[in-house]
C-alpha cells in the first residue's frame, strides 16, 4: 500500500545572487482528500466499465488497472530532484 | 557598495580599526560572500554518483547538463518501471495512435514489444548504459543509471 502513496511535500528552494531567495514547502499531502474522491469516483466507473467489457466478450478490460498504474506513477515520483543552476541563481526542486 | 563594506571603511576612517585590520575583514567579508552564493557548477549535487554503478539494480536515472547553465536531474527508476507496465495496459487504440505519433516523428518504436517479464532485465541492463553528448554550443549531457 506504501507504494501508492502519493507525494507528501514538494520542496521548491531559489536562491538569487542578488536578491533574497526563497523555500516553498508545497504540502501536497492537503490534495490527498481530493485524490482519494477522484481516484475512487473513476475507480468505481472503471470497474463497471470492465464489467460492462467482462460481459460483452471484449478482449481489453484493464481500465481499471490502469486507473491504480496511474496513481502507482504518481507515487513514484517521490524522490525525483532537479537541480538547476545559472550564474545568478540556483534552483532546487525536490519531492519527497 | 553594501552596508558591511561601508561600516568598515568608515571604522577604518574613524581610526577604530587600522589598515591591515580593515583588509582582513574586507578579505572575510568576500569570502563569505563567495560561500553564501549560489554553487558554482562545480559543486553542483557533489553528492551525486559520477557514473554507472558497477553492481546491483540501479534506483536512479541521473541527467546532468553541464556547460553555461548546469542542470541535474534525478529520476527514481520505480517511475520508469511503472510507466513501463503502465504500457502493457494501454488500451490498443490509444498504443496504435501513440506508435503512429512516435513514428511521424522519427520513433519507429512499437511499445507492444515491451513485455511485463522484460521490465526487470531492461531496468537491470540500465546499469551499464551511459549516454555522452557534447553539443556544439559546448553543452555536456550525461545520461546514466546508478
Amino acid at each position: 500500500m506504501n507504494a501508492y502513496l502519493p507525494p507528501l511535500v514538494i520542496d521548491v528552494r531559489v536562491r538569487e545572487e542578488n536578491a533574497r531567495g526563497f523555500r516553498i514547502w508545497f504540502p501536497f499531502f492537503l490534495l490527498w482528500p481530493l485524490l482519494v474522491i477522484l481516484f475512487g469516483f473513476m475507480l468505481v466507473v472503471t470497474a463497471l466499465v470492465d464489467l460492462a467489457l467482462l460481459a460483452s466478450g471484449a478482449r481489453y478490460r484493464h481500465y481499471t488497472l490502469l486507473v491504480l498504474g496511474a496513481l502507482r506513477l504518481l507515487a513514484d515520483t517521490r524522490g525525483t530532484n532537479v537541480k538547476a543552476i545559472s550564474d545568478d541563481s540556483h534552483i532546487n526542486v525536490d519531492i519527497y | 557598495m553594501n552596508e558591511d563594506r561601508k561600516r568598515i571603511l568608515g571604522m577604518l576612517a574613524e581610526g577604530k580599526i587600522t589598515a591591515d585590520e580593515a583588509d582582513l575583514l574586507l578579505d572575510s567579508l568576500e569570502s563569505g560572500a563567495e560561500a553564501a552564493a549560489p554553487s558554482t557548477a562545480s559543486s553542483a549535487s557533489s553528492d551525486w554518483p559520477t557514473g554507472p554503478s558497477v553492481s546491483g539494480t540501479p534506483k536512479f536515472m541521473y541527467v546532468k547538463v553541464t556547460g553555461k547553465d548546469t542542470v541535474d536531474v534525478k529520476v527514481p527508476l520505480a517511475l520508469l518501471r511503472t510507466g513501463l507496465k503502465l504500457t502493457s495496459l494501454i488500451p490498443p487504440q490509444a498504443m496504435d495512435q501513440i506508435n503512429e505519433s512516435m513514428g511521424e516523428r522519427g520513433m519507429s518504436f512499437d511499445l507492444n514489444n515491451i513485455k511485463p517479464e522484460d521490465i526487470e532485465d531492461i531496468i537491470t541492463s540500465l546499469r551499464e548504459m551511459e549516454v555522452n553528448v557534447h553539443s556544439g554550443d559546448g553543452d555536456d549531457i550525461r545520461v546514466f543509471c546508478a
